[in-house]
Formats: structure tokens, C-alpha cells, sequence
């Protein structure tokens, strides 16, 4: 693995995520905030922000696979939501993907995105 | 160097001012602070968007020459603004003059609020520096321009390794959260839970490049959290950007910190 996960027992995580993460070498991959859009820029899941997470994760998924790594690659990871009642809906869509600890995480509710029918955008930043 | 544009041509992504992913091998990274469209006294420039946008990425572009790099070399960025019609009419074509056609791996976000409330746009960038890093310190942390903040506008890395913090809350390690509806507590344990993760991973306060402060508000956040963020950083401050949101993870979090840091 080209990063080392950082844990201390003076500081611990609230939910199911890595304290830090540290590169150790490889390339490093910024990835662009994913939304939930197909590959012919159509919104999927309007209005539904669980369709919305899980077509997010196949796109980051996507690009990062293209990059030559996998969401597993993932060092940090921020999800912007537009409403504090989405988080269980995307949490759910998250724990999906990652089979067991997701990687550095942030979550923030932002005051909208930048189209009004996106609900959830991640962006993350990797290592392959 | 060595970049690498990830699915840039795919058919949505034509036409865009950003692509899906950029790599590199990194030798040397800057990391610039969130810049808005303020003069050096501190005042912003009148005139909304499209003068804010202008002066914004002004102020990138000299901190970009001062580490010998120019936009086309940005693999990053996230901006920052508070009025997404007036970007989309205003900042969005001043932002092209200076990208070209230059595509970095991009977010962008409407917030609550900026420094300043009548600020409008604050852009952020990730650069991937030519050069070797043989020979200099593991951070240069610079302004281009005088300032009257507590952050530098540009810190880079040269070689070493990036650390990546989650978020920091002001939860205790039993999952309690110190402070609820204290201001000056949670700033406190935020720094304190930082410092703890940096000690872990071979870092001090020092070694941060890059913060991002995510606030309920900026004003209580100036009167209560402040001190604590001086006393943590003692001057040696890293890149920063202050941003209010409507809400965190958990009702009761007022602050949560992001910091990048280097070790050698």
C-alpha cells in the first residue's frame, strides 16, 4: 500500500473512517468533486440523494480505477451534502462500497452545489 | 511532474474548465490558501463577482510565479462561493481568462458565508511544482503579497511525505463531544485532537501546509476559536481558508478542522 494509516488512542474517529492517512510514495491523485451524473451528463436519482450516493461512488470509483487504483487507493475523502437529513441515506450508500474502513473523511453541509438537483458531491484525493 | 489528466476526454467532460482527476509523481507541491478579492489593505475590491473573481485569481497568479509555476500547472482546485448565479454570470468567464485551457481536477461549492459577509468568491489551488527537491527544506511556506492575516498564501512541499487528516471534531475519545454549544472548548479540543493525530504520524502544529476551517459561524468562530488556533500554530501558520456552512457531520459539532501536513 503506498499510504499508512495514522490512528493514536488520544484522538479517535466518531464513525467508520481513518484518522489520517500518510503517503509513502506512488503518484497522488486529485480527484474532482463526483456527482451524480451518467456518462451523457443526465442527473440520475433527482431528488432521491441515495440514488444520487451510489452513482457518485461508481463514478469515483471510475475515475479512480482509471487512474490505476480503486476506492480502496482513496487517502481522504469530503462529501458535501445539501441537507443534515441526507447523511443516513448516504452513509448507507458508503458503507456499500467500502468493504471495510473508509479512508480520512470529512462530511459538511454546504448551502447547495453547483446545480440545485445535485445532493451529494465527493471529492478525494488518492494514491496508486 | 509527470502529469497524467484522468478520462479527460470523455464525452461529458468536453467543453469543461476542469477534468475528473489529474495525477502526478510529486516532487515538489504547493498548496496556496484560499484567495479572494481583497486588496493588500485587507478591503475588498468593489464591484461584486466578476472584480472579486478578477482580483482573486490576480493574487493566485503571483503566488503561482512566486514558486515559478503558472495555472496550467494547478492539479487542484476548489472554489468557494456564495452566490452561485452571480458566479455563473459573473466570475465564471474571468475565472477562463486566467485557466485558458488549462484543466484542473475541480469542486465547487455555494457556502453560507466568507471572511467578509460581502465576499463573494474564494478559490483554493493544488500545484504540481517542476524541480527537484533535492537541496531544500521540506516546506516554504511565502506570501506574495502583504497581508493582514494569520496564514501564509502559499506553503511548499518539497519532497517528504503528505499527511491527510480527517476532519477533527471536538469529540473525546470515548465519543463524547467536549464543549456542546461551546465555542471556545471545541476550538480548543479540535486543536487538541489535531495536535494528537500530527504526533502520531511524526508531525508537529509546524508541519501543517493547509487548513480548512469549516464554521457555523465565522463570527463566533473570530470571538471564541481564534486564540486557540494562535496558541496551536505559535506564527508558524500553514495555508488556510475559513468558510461558514449551514451544518456538520453532528448537530452539536460549531467547528471541524481539515489539515494537510508533510513529514520528511
Amino acid at each position: 500500500m503506498p499510504f499508512s494509516t495514522i490512528a493514536t488512542p488520544e484522538a479517535r474517529p466518531v464513525a467508520n473512517y481513518k484518522m489520517a492517512t500518510r503517503m509513502e510514495g506512488g503518484r497522488l491523485v486529485y480527484v474532482s468533486g463526483q456527482v451524480a451524473w451518467d456518462a451523457s451528463g443526465n442527473i440520475v436519482g433527482k431528488g432521491d440523494v441515495g440514488a444520487q450516493a451510489r452513482q457518485t461512488f461508481r463514478n469515483l470509483r471510475q475515475v479512480l480505477q482509471a487512474a490505476g487504483g480503486d476506492l480502496g487507493s482513496l487517502m481522504k475523502m469530503t462529501t458535501y451534502i445539501t441537507r443534515i437529513e441526507d447523511r443516513p441515506a448516504v452513509a448507507e450508500a458508503r458503507g456499500e462500497v467500502f468493504a471495510g474502513e473508509v479512508p480520512a473523511s470529512t462530511l459538511i453541509v454546504v448551502k447547495s452545489l453547483f446545480h440545485p438537483d445535485f445532493l451529494v458531491e465527493i471529492e478525494g484525493v488518492a494514491v496508486v | 511532474m509527470d502529469r497524467r489528466d484522468i478520462l479527460a476526454e470523455r464525452p461529458v467532460e468536453k467543453g469543461r474548465g476542469f477534468m475528473p482527476g489529474v495525477s502526478v509523481a510529486p516532487a515538489r507541491v504547493l498548496f496556496t490558501a484560499g484567495l479572494t478579492g481583497r486588496n493588500p489593505d485587507g478591503s475588498l475590491v468593489p464591484g461584486g463577482m466578476a472584480p472579486q473573481t478578477r482580483r482573486a485569481f490576480e493574487r493566485l497568479e503571483g503566488v503561482l510565479a512566486h514558486a515559478g509555476a503558472k495555472f496550467d500547472d494547478a492539479v487542484k482546485q476548489l472554489v468557494y462561493v456564495t452566490d452561485l448565479d452571480a458566479y455563473n454570470t459573473g466570475g465564471r468567464a474571468e475565472r477562463a481568462k486566467f485557466f485558458g485551457t488549462a484543466r484542473p481536477a475541480s469542486t465547487g461549492l455555494v457556502v453560507r458565508r466568507l471572511a467578509d459577509p460581502a465576499m463573494l468568491v474564494e478559490v483554493e489551488l493544488v500545484v504540481d511544482l517542476a524541480g527537484s527537491s533535492q537541496g531544500k527544506p521540506l516546506l516554504e511556506k511565502f506570501n506574495a503579497e502583504s497581508h493582514p492575516g494569520d496564514f501564509y498564501q502559499g506553503v511548499i512541499v518539497n519532497g517528504g511525505r503528505l499527511l491527510y487528516l480527517a476532519g477533527q471534531i471536538a469529540n473525546n475519545p470515548d465519543g463524547s463531544i467536549a464543549g456542546v454549544g461551546d465555542w471556545r472548548r471545541q476550538a480548543e479540543k479540535v486543536y487538541e485532537n489535531i495536535g494528537h493525530v500530527l504526533r502520531a504520524a511524526g508531525a508537529t502544529p509546524a508541519s501543517a501546509v493547509k487548513e480548512t476551517t469549516w464554521v457555523l459561524s465565522i463570527d463566533s468562530w473570530r470571538q471564541h476559536g481564534a486564540a486557540a488556533r494562535r496558541a496551536f500554530y505559535q506564527g508558524d501558520y500553514p495555508a488556510s481558508t475559513l468558510v461558514e456552512i449551514p451544518g456538520l457531520a453532528q448537530p452539536e459539532f460549531l467547528v471541524e478542522i481539515e489539515v494537510i501536513a508533510a513529514v520528511a
